[in-house]
Parts: structure tokens; sequence; C-alpha cells
């Protein structure tokens, strides 16, 4: 018995060991990279030159308000689909998922070429000459929905995952039912004992989005749109070092992002986990 | 006209009817019980009064309003399940003034009413827990302070006890009956436990494939029920075959061995018709008065203690029968195979159908 564990454990920190050596190792190398700009000296410079463009600073922020927009947009898409899903439409849940998995077969260019196309014209019904709106991609604003559209569909598959594994794991069906016979109309219902209750599974999909949105450059590329994943895309073509220092940087974020979750959500997950 | 009627309902899910024809008057009150073995339509009938399933047929009405076809959240019915349904993100305080806070109550009328409801249910000291952090039966009292708390019209409990340990699910129950009683709320209780309805309730409905079998009070349901179904679901029965002997003075025959039965209808059969007869076990006795009704020769085949009760197995002719008797420490129980004579009064002997 106490062998079998004992065995158990070695084979499990095995996997463990072999698993932050895949993860570690390249990301090592990246930092090891980053720091040499100077010749035998290992400093700092990479990040200070990095920094110092005020073209990171633009794009940097411009990506991460089209996150917080695509994070929001997909959350009000999402969240009450993949509920009334889970609730009234169980056989429609095949189709759904077959739908979110379709960004992972059809390349981001396919996308691209298909809003541009169906966008850079104007829209309306079709010989009348009645026009709704100008073609989107004349103007800052309607690039900035297109691509914002564009990056929910990629994230799609991972926010709708997250957000459906989260509402398997809380009883839907009995909170909705409690909630109405206690008086809630839908949308208390969806706001404030659906969504609190998935709060970790949808802040592992905002993060998820938020990291493909950051590092994406063939939708902004294509629409024009100065992010940071053309930007880095663009001076890993020209220097040799900061885009080490950026893609570091980035992990680090990253990482921080999820820590804060971690900890804002410690509580909150055991919460709804543990009944 | 009854507080809450449920009139001619019936529910059909595709081809299938689970609900049958039901009708039912509930007095303001009142707690009635539905009792059944699962699939029976007890549950579906108690959706249909909360709102969350609308009957293919029927009206239900309540308090003089017909709600058959209102949402759930404009009925104010209050609903306790099985699974206690808290929500997790909210502590026990929260969940009770959920309901308050919907309808928009004053936040001081809101808190007053909160600490109304956490008195009721004992439980002071853990206002600002989370439901994770209770225990089942202390969640399932949040549960009912959280439906009670909406001044409900009526308060539906969808098998709230099935999930807890025994003990826990006996004063839970002897809890909720009080409270039921102190607010004088009007209470339908969905159960497949029939110690629990019997003990609990004002009337008891029998439900069986989506029909009300019969409803009465425990008292009648039990020493007077009026199927064979009822018979065998609620408590434990002895069934045997017997023929009509002499329908005019209520004799039959099993196994050649000659029984008397006071079924009013029994006047009305033909000599010679089958039929088929129970008796509970406790109604049977070891003779003391030789010269009573229904005093027959019988076998010990098997005695077995079940700690309060004695079961006794003996065999009247061909046919065997449990007997039950209170344990007591003088109790002088007969040796395996040894023949004795028991009773049972006619009153005991129900005819229940034809074999």
């Amino acid at each position: 018995m106490n062998l079998e564990k004992r065995k158990f454990r070695f084979w499990s920190w095995a996997w463990f060991v072999l698993g932050a050596i895949y993860f570690i190792v390249p990301l090592y190398a990246t930092l090891r990279h980053s720091l040499r700009m100077e010749r035998d000296v290992i400093g700092f410079k990479a990040y200070v030159r990095a920094f110092e463009d005020a073209d990171f600073w633009e794009t940097f922020l411009l990506s991460n308000a089209l996150a917080v927009a695509t994070i929001i947009a997909s959350v009000i898409l999402i969240v009450p689909t993949a509920y009334w899903i889970r609730l009234r439409l169980p056989q429609a849940r095949r189709i759904t998922e077959f739908i979110t998995l379709l960004p992972f077969v059809i390349p981001a260019i396919i996308l691209v070429f298909g809003l541009i196309r169906t966008y850079s014209s104007p829209i309306g019904i079709p010989f009348t000459g009645i026009e709704f709106f100008q073609p989107l991609t004349t103007t800052k604003l309607g690039t900035y929905a297109l691509i914002t559209a564009g990056y929910m569909v990629l994230a799609m598959p991972y926010m709708y995952r997250s957000v459906d594994t989260g509402m398997r794991t809380v009883d839907i069906r009995t909170l909705t039912e409690a909630a109405q016979s206690l008086g809630a109309g839908w949308f208390t219902i969806v706001t404030q004992v659906i969504l609190p209750n998935v709060r970790s599974a949808l802040l592992s999909g905002a993060l998820l989005t938020f990291a493909i949105v950051v590092g994406e450059v063939t939708l902004a590329s294509f629409l024009g749109v100065d992010a940071f994943g053309p930007y880095l895309f663009l001076i890993g073509q020209h220097r040799a070092y900061e885009p080490a220092a950026l893609s570091f940087v980035t992990f680090l974020l990253t990482w921080v992002a999820m820590g804060l979750i971690q900890l804002s959500t410690g509580g909150q997950g055991q919460a709804a986990g543990a009944h | 006209m009854a507080y809450l009627n449920l009139t001619n309902i019936t529910k059909q899910f595709g081809d299938a009817v689970v609900v049958d024809d039901f009708n039912l008057e509930i007095e303001k009150g009142e707690f009635v019980s539905f009792l059944g073995p699962s699939g029976c339509g007890k549950t579906t009938t108690l959706r249909m009064v909360a709102g969350f399933e609308i009957p293919t047929s029927g009206t239900i009405t309540l308090g003089g309003n017909d709600i058959t076809d209102k949402a759930p959240n404009q009925r104010n019915v209050g609903m306790i399940f099985q699974a206690y349904a808290l929500f997790p993100n909210m502590t026990v305080a929260q969940n009770i003034g959920f309901g308050l806070r919907i309808r928009k109550e004053p936040e001081s009328d809101v808190k007053a009413r909160v600490q109304e409801m956490i008195s009721l249910i004992n439980l002071e000291k853990h206002a600002d827990k989370y439901p994770y952090q209770l225990s089942g039966g202390q969640q399932q009292r949040v549960a009912l302070a959280r439906a009670l708390a909406n001044r409900p019209q009526v308060l539906l409990l969808d098998e709230p006890l099935s999930a807890l340990d025994a003990k826990i699910r006996v004063s839970l129950r002897a809890e909720i009956r009080a409270i039921q009683k102190r607010l004088g709320i009007t209470a339908i209780f969905v159960t497949h436990d029939q110690e629990e309805a019997l003990s609990i309730s004002d009337r008891i409905v029998v439900m069986y494939e989506g029909r009300a079998e019969q409803v009465g009070t425990p008292f009648e349901i039990y020493n007077f029920p009026k199927t064979q179904f009822v018979a065998n679901f609620v408590g434990s029965l002895n069934n045997a075959d017997a023929e009509v002997v002499d329908p005019a003075n209520g004799i039959l025959a099993m196994d050649g061995v000659h029984l008397k039965t006071a079924e009013k209808d029994f006047s009305n059969r033909r000599k010679g018709d089958k039929v088929k007869i129970s008796v509970r076990p406790e109604r049977f006795s070891f003779a003391a008065e030789p010269m009573k009704d229904n005093v027959v020769d019988c076998t010990v085949e098997n005695i077995t203690f079940l700690g309060a009760v004695v079961r006794i197995q003996i065999s009247i002719g061909n046919t065997r029968f449990n007997m039950d008797t209170f344990n007591n420490p003088f109790l002088e129980l007969p040796a395996l195979g040894a023949s004795e004579k028991v009773m049972c009064s006619k009153e005991a002997v129900l005819v229940l159908g034809t074999a």
C-alpha cells in the first residue's frame, strides 16, 4: 500500500518536473537573450529601449482597450447563450459546441478577408439603394468594432468552454427555479445568481481572451489597426533584443493577471464549488 | 371554494401522460403531502403549482385567482428543493433577504424580516456564513427561512429531507411542521417516504401513475386504504387469495380456513367469487380469547428481531403471513415450528380487489 503510494507520488513529481521544464526553459532562454543587449554585460537595456518607444505604449494601450471591449462583448453574448442552452435547449449543445470550435479550423486570414469583403461596402438592402450603414472599414470606430467582433470569434472557443464548464459545476436549473420562486426575473437571475457563481470560469475565459487579443497579428494587420501584435511582429524583424524583452514582459503581465485572479476568486471559487 | 384548487389537471410530455385528470382542493393553513413511488407525477404536480411546468389542461386557482399560466416569479409561492438551492455566492442573511430585495422592500424592513427568519430557524450565529460552511440540515433550514421570508401564499416542499441523514430528517420534519403550524401557512410536501407523510400531514394524497389513488388523513390512509396500491404502498401488508363463502355474513375462505371480514360492500359479492384479501402484520395477535372472530391455527416459521418490533412469520394453511408484535423484555416468543392460534378482528381483513 505504502509502496504504491510512493510510486504514485514519484510519477506525479516526474511529470510535474517534465512539464515545468517544457514551460520554463524557453522562457528562461528568452529572458537570458533579452538581458544580453550589451556585449558581455547583463542588463536591462533592451527593456529600457522598448519602453522608451512611444509606439509601444500606443499599440499596447490600444490592444488592451480592444481586449477589454472583446471581453465585455463576449460576456454579454456568451453567458446568456451558454446559460439558456444548459437550461432550456440542451439539444442545441452539440451544434453550439461545433460552432464555437470553428475558429480552430478556419484560419484568421479567412475570417479577416470575409470581414473586409462584407463590411468594406455600404450595408443595405441589395438592388434597392437603401443603406443602413456606411462601410465599417472606412472609419476608425467602425474598424475597431469590426476587429472587436473578429476577436470575439477568435476567443469564442476559450470563452464558451470556460463559461460552460463553470456552469456545469453549479446546479443552474435549481438555482434558477429557486430565484424565480423568490420573484426574480431573468435579468436578476443572470446578473445576481448565475454570473457571480461562474465568476472564476469567467475570469479564466477573460484571461485567455486577453492573451489572444494582445498578441493577435493577422486581423490587426489586414484591418490596418495599429495594435500590439503587429508592432511586436514589426520590431521582431528589425531588432534583436527588444522583442524578447517585450515577450517576457507580456508573459509576466499574464502571470500577474493570473495571480490576481487566483487571489480575488480563491474564496469565491470555494464558495461556489463546495455545495 | 377552497384556498388552492387543482381542477382536472393533466400534464403530458410528448405522448407520456404524467399527470392524469388530477383534482384536489386544499384549505388555507392545511399541510398536504403528495406520497407515491418515483414517476407517479407528484413532483410534476408540485411544479405545476410552482409554475415551473404548465398543465396541458386543467386550471389551478390560488386564493380565488387563476394562476394556471402565470410565470413562477408572479405567483408568490415559496419553494424548497431537495438540493437546498441556496445561492453559493451569498451569505445566510443575503440568501434570506434575496426575495425581499427583489420586491424592493425598504432595507430596514428587509433587515428586520431577515433577523426574524434567522431567529425562527435558530441560526443566529450563522447569519454571515456561506452555504458551504453549513451542514445539510442547516442549509435546508436556511432554504425554509428564505422561502418563508417572502410571506408566500403557499409553501411547496419537494422532497426537502431526502438528502439528509435519518436523525436530522426526523428532527427537521418536526421543525418544519411546527413552523408551518405556527405561521398557519398552506403547504404541499412531496415525499416517497410513507413515514414522513404519515407523521407530518393533515392530509395525504397517495399518487400512482399520475392519478390520486386516495386522499385522506394519515389515519384513514393507513387504516382504511381504498385500493390495493394504497394498502401496499403505505405500511407493510400481507396479501392472499381467497374465495367468497357467505357474502351476507362476510365469510370467505383462504386455503380452506374461514375468515370473517367487515368490508361494507362484501354483501354485493357472489358466493364463489375469487377475491384478494390483505391484513396488516400488526393486526394479528396470539389468541387469548378463543371465542373471537378469525381465530385460526398457524405454524411459526421464523422470528426476526427488529428492535422495537418483533416480526413473526407464520403460515395459515399454505399461505405465509407476517405478524408484528411490540418488543418488551418479558415477551414470551413461541418456538420455531410450534403450532399456535392467532387472531385478527374482522375489520382487519381488507378485501381490496378481485383475484
